[in-house]
């Protein structure tokens, strides 16, 4: 398969201590790639790497099937960027800002005004960047990471900062890039919640290694759920369950099936009308995405 | 190459870049007008060539002036750079690191030279004023006011330098204090020191070889300078 993103054993270390270790990402075209990790796991020195403003300490990187040693300037010519906190010049307007990148990736003019309608910006473009709210900083930034049109879109931690409108916006931006304009987008976070609400692959890392990569999918699988039934009577529900050879457990008014394929919940069902039972619920429990999160962040690798 | 000095002369719009363009050579030139003003009389009797006297005068300041709008043009610059770290922006565009140094040098050589123009203007324009008897001595008037911009492309180089790579800009704002004072002493610090050459004077009294070392060893710093800048990772 051919990947857009593709790094193998890259590895990063400041002094002695050690940044990144022997990552490797694969990132596929048109993927919303979430990737995430507690602070201080090597996400934005990852990101530094795959826009040449770091040099890997070993390991390779290859953006659209090139190297970026070789090809550093035309990889990052098809590559928008949204590093940290949004740079801008406070002192200049936001078409300002956008002008003076423009003449150096050398768009149309006209560009500026689509990224600015893009983020909503059109009504204070003429005025000075100081004067911006957080949240318009953050979409100044976006506006300036699509200026060139790119193929690939990298920002880290975009959510930063912006309010809960603000949050929602970026979010149904950053889903609609691949769609409308097959954009592929690597989104870095901290929080599990944001990256599972756009991401169609995740990779989660941590201490600088890759401890999950597969799509958004399977790592809900692995979050598996439980059923857990309220009925009249639960003990002697528990009691006959367990008669039957299932894995059941009770509390207070519920009794907790472990595994909950259909057939296993409609047996279950089953069994207990037939034993009279009243039953007054059947729910399905997830295990949250944050608790896997938590989980495998805290083991280095659960999986 | 073009483009990024277009992008860079657009980034230092409001930023008193232009002001300090036109304060340095009026300055210089102010400070004549006041001695001038106070003591013509006297000034006139010190030589019997007032024109070439009047031009060494102004030449007394020019070396500070320059040095000093070096320290403070280089070190404005990186930090309109540093403030929201925008040369992580910066360097992921495609452009190489070679040419954002380039343009920066370039830019800031520019406007120097715009000052030297001006202070060779200013400086023409208070002689011509005066009214001295000798005519006016054109070439020691351009030597005056470019030998020591030449001459003082080491500093600039060097200071570019450290401004750049410095995260802290009390730095390159220290040794540019210490370069003011520098140049300030000339008279009394060796000749291989690069803040003497602007003040155009060397064991040999022969003017050329400050510009000739000011371009040469310009060159060397500025390499080093930026063989530096695009070898460390951007933060």
């Amino acid at each position: 398969m051919e990947y857009i993103v593709k790094t193998s054993n890259l590895s990063k270390h400041f002094g002695k201590e050690v940044a990144v270790e022997g990552l490797n990402m694969n990132i596929k075209k048109g993927d919303i790639y979430g990737f995430l990790g507690p602070n201080g796991a090597g996400k934005t020195t990852t990101i530094r790497m795959l826009l040449g403003l770091m040099k890997p300490a070993s390991g390779s990187i290859h953006i659209f099937g090139q190297d970026i040693k070789q090809h550093r300037k035309n990889i990052l010519a098809r590559v928008g960027s949204l590093v940290e906190n949004p740079s801008y010049y406070p002192h200049l307007t936001a078409y300002e800002n956008l002008e003076a990148l423009r003449k150096i990736i050398g768009v149309p003019k006209k560009r500026i005004y689509e990224v600015v309608e893009t983020v909503r910006l059109t009504e204070v473009a003429d005025k000075k960047v100081k004067g911006f709210s957080l949240g318009m900083k953050q979409r100044l930034g976006i506006a300036m990471s699509l200026l060139n049109q790119p193929q690939l879109l990298i920002l880290d931690e975009p959510m930063n900062g912006l309010d809960p409108s603000g949050i929602i916006e970026i979010r149904e931006l950053i889903k609609r890039l691949p769609e409308e304009f097959g954009i592929t987008v690597l989104v870095s976070s901290h929080l599990l919640s944001e990256i599972d609400q756009m991401a169609t692959t995740v990779g989660i890392v941590t201490k600088g290694k890759m401890i999950f990569q597969d799509s958004i999918e399977a790592m809900r699988t692995l979050a598996g759920h439980t059923i857990s039934i309220q009925v009249n009577h639960a003990e002697q529900a528990w009691r006959l369950l367990l008669a039957k050879g299932m894995k059941v457990e009770h509390e207070n008014d519920f009794i907790t099936l472990q595994e909950s394929s259909n057939e296993m919940v409609a047996e279950t069902v089953r069994l207990l009308v037939q034993a009279n039972l009243s039953i007054y619920r059947v729910e399905e429990e997830k295990r949250s995405l944050e608790d896997i999160f938590l989980s495998m962040t805290r083991e280095d690798s659960a999986v | 190459m073009i483009s990024m000095m277009q992008t860079d002369f657009l980034k230092i719009k409001r930023k008193g870049f232009w002001f300090l363009t036109f304060l340095g050579p009026i300055g210089v030139v102010a400070l004549q007008m006041v001695n001038y003003g106070v003591r013509k009389e006297y000034l006139l009797q010190q030589s019997e060539n007032d024109w070439l006297y009047y031009l060494q005068n102004i030449t007394a300041f020019t070396p500070l002036a320059l040095v000093l709008g070096i320290a403070i043009f280089t070190s404005f610059m990186a930090s309109i750079e540093n403030e929201t770290n925008a040369w992580k922006q910066l360097i992921a565009l495609p452009v190489s690191k070679m040419t954002v140094y380039l343009s920066k040098f370039t830019m800031l050589a520019c406007l120097l030279f715009i000052s030297s123009i001006l202070l060779m203007l200013f400086t023409l324009g208070f002689g011509v004023f005066l009214s001295f008897d000798e005519a006016i001595p054109w070439l020691e008037l351009v030597k005056y006011s470019f030998y020591p911009y030449f001459a003082a492309l080491p500093v600039l180089a060097l200071q570019l330098w450290i401004a750049t790579v410095s995260k802290n800009q009390g730095i390159p704002i220290t040794t540019g204090i210490f370069g003011v004072i520098f140049a300030y002493s000339a008279h009394i610090i060796p000749d291989w020191m690069i803040w003497k050459w602007p003040s155009l004077m060397n064991q040999w009294d022969e003017p050329l070889i400050n510009v000739l070392l000011g371009l040469g060893v310009g060159c060397l710093l500025y390499v080093v300078g930026m063989l530096d800048f695009t070898r460390r990772d951007v933060l």
